[in-house]
């Protein structure tokens, strides 16, 4: 059976909501390229609760050595998009 | 009813002394118990025998805790093996007791990669996987000397008293997910590390300790226990001496 193509941009849609919901921060303030820590003003641990609701989400599980990369917005779709096209 | 059913309990350095009686006692308590061992594996097979007794699963797994790889590895096959991790003990421990002015820098780092570098080692690979869960607890082995200080133990009280340190500070960081970090400090236990010293130095040390005997390692695993029961919920950032008064 042909797998299912992921429809990338509404994943990043939905991960941009529920990234807004975990951090508070409006989607609008929450820039691709925006660091979470410096510019958003986000606690690091933040980045655990992300990657918790974003394994659950999507049913994949992001390796260890990925958290400490996850900075921005833009780090989480890379890996996200690295995992769902495994 | 055994409080501790259905947990997932790992510990390292399981299988002598202090170690081997927190395995039992968390069996006991009908935990699941993954254990490490350095190179006693004759005691650790006996162990696994002695644990399954009590209705448990119970996993041997070689390991030298210095090396963080192997700490990786050990969470990995206890997760292969139980799927869930509760609760780590932080217990594998060395002393190469000397005046400082003797102790070469191998005796140093030696002792200190093991007591201290191998807690973070156990603990970086295991928290991950609690902040996760939203659950977890810690206990970590110190002893008296990291909080008195112990002539020619520089490098162990050093080690030990990092321990206390590593741990409080890890208390505040992960206490809003749940996950509880405590610290034992255990005086002069009759183990093999103490059994070890002649008789003379082992009756001194009797006469110093306020109960005047040596403590037993079962009564060092009860209070290891305690602090991974829902009973302690409330006790984290705490270092509990258990030493007959020696430190009071």
């Amino acid at each position: 059976m042909a797998k299912k193509k992921v429809d990338f941009d509404k994943v990043k849609k939905d991960v941009k909501k529920t990234i807004s919901q975990i951090t508070e921060v409006s989607e609008e303030e929450l820039k691709e390229d925006a660091d979470f820590t410096n510019e958003l003003g986000i606690d690091s641990m933040m980045a655990l609760e992300m990657v918790a609701a974003i394994e659950k989400k999507y049913k994949i599980v992001i390796p260890e050595e990925d958290i400490p990369n996850i900075r921005s917005l833009k780090n989480i779709y890379s890996i996200l998009e690295k995992n769902l096209k495994k | 009813m055994k409080e501790l059913k259905k947990r997932v309990a790992v510990v390292t350095g399981g299988s002598r002394g202090i170690g081997r009686a927190c395995c039992a006692a968390f069996a006991r308590e009908g935990a699941d118990v993954a254990f490490t061992y350095n190179k006693s594996a004759e005691n650790a097979n006996t162990l696994l025998k002695e644990l399954k007794k009590y209705n448990v699963r119970a996993k041997a797994i070689k390991a030298d805790v210095r090396d963080y790889n192997e700490c990786q590895s050990v969470i990995k096959k206890t997760l292969n093996s139980f799927s869930k991790i509760d609760i780590l003990i932080n217990n594998a421990g060395i002393v190469k007791d000397k005046a400082l002015f003797m102790m070469k820098p191998d005796e140093w780092h030696d002792v200190v990669d093991t007591n201290l570098n191998g807690t973070f080692n156990m603990t970086r690979a295991v928290i991950t996987l609690f902040l996760k869960q939203k659950s977890g607890c810690i206990i970590n082995m110190s002893s008296v000397s990291g909080i008195a200080g112990i002539a020619r133990q520089t490098n162990y009280s050093a080690s030990k008293a990092g321990i206390i340190g590593f741990s409080r500070s890890l208390a505040k960081e992960v206490a809003s997910y749940n996950i509880r970090v405590n610290v034992i400090c255990p005086g002069y236990i009759e183990t093999d590390m103490v059994n070890s010293l002649n008789a003379n130095i082992k009756k001194s040390i009797k006469e110093s300790i306020p109960v005047k005997r040596l403590g037993r390692a079962d009564e060092v695993a009860q209070l290891c226990v305690f602090l991974a029961m829902d009973k302690s919920s409330y006790i984290t950032g705490e270092a509990i001496r258990i030493d007959g008064g020696l430190a009071a």
